[in-house]
């Protein structure tokens, strides 16, 4: 039996809360922790957002593709576009410290709470256009 | 209604109730509300976050605008009682100290 499952998401933030509840039933199979849970719906909605604001510029009628797969040693998590690619030095992982106010870049905070939920994170370009995210999360934690 | 935000202001403090979810969709309302009062506010600008069912950085970025805004202002902004999903991710974004954080 194959758990995977592949979505065409229209890019519009109305729709978000949708995709957080499809995401949360999805990994209610694998019997993680509650609070990893939480943080996985809450990465994956920082990828579609981030899709919405910077692919797609905040337009709401365009399409993106998530795929959620399950293999052995991973829960894998896609996400692709056809927009604008990402700035690559954006999508590096940076130390957060505590900061002070006016250095805080909300911008690029998404990015980086992906970078602190999932154990491998990877941006590239799509096979034509646009941006592929993969996100990986080991099941044996 | 995705989210539900109610100001009041008694004696020169603006409590700002939320509840809800404030994601993409709905960070937008907070800010306008948030960046609204907190000029106004003499004695500063308390949010109230007990009811919030869920929040993503688009709401971290509007708490942090609020900050600043409240710095600039000199007055100040305190949260309150954030939910456990405000929590979790102040904490993951290491903004939690940033913040004056008022617990239950």
């Amino acid at each position: 039996m194959t758990h995977d499952l592949q979505l065409e998401l229209r890019t519009d933030p109305r729709l978000l809360a949708s995709v957080r509840a499809l995401v949360g039933e999805w990994l209610a199979g694998f019997g993680l922790d509650e609070d990893v849970e939480h943080s996985v719906v809450l990465a994956i909605d920082e990828a579609c957002s981030n899709c919405i604001r910077h692919a797609y510029g905040g337009s709401g009628d365009c399409y993106a593709r998530l795929t959620m797969r399950a293999t052995p040693e991973h829960l894998e998590f896609e996400i692709s576009d056809e927009g604008t690619p990402c700035r690559t030095d954006k999508t590096e992982r940076r130390p957060l410290e505590i900061p002070h106010p006016d250095e805080v870049k909300p911008g690029g905070l998404g990015i980086q709470l992906m970078h602190r939920v999932f154990d491998e994170v990877r941006f590239e370009p799509g096979d034509t256009r646009g941006n592929r995210i993969t996100l990986k999360l080991r099941r044996q934690r | 209604m995705a989210v539900d935000i109610r100001s009041k202001t008694d004696n020169g403090t603006t409590v700002i109730e939320v509840a809800g979810t404030v994601d993409l969709y709905s960070a937008p309302d907070l800010r306008s509300s948030l960046l609204d009062a907190v000029p106004k506010a003499s004695d500063g600008v308390v949010v109230d976050l007990r009811e919030v069912s869920y929040m993503d950085s688009s709401g971290v970025a509007v708490l942090v605008e609020g900050l600043r805004s409240a710095r600039s202002n000199d007055t100040r902004l305190v949260l309150r009682e954030p939910s456990r999903p405000v929590m979790k991710v102040l904490e993951l974004a290491k903004l939690d100290e940033l913040f004056d954080i008022e617990a239950a």
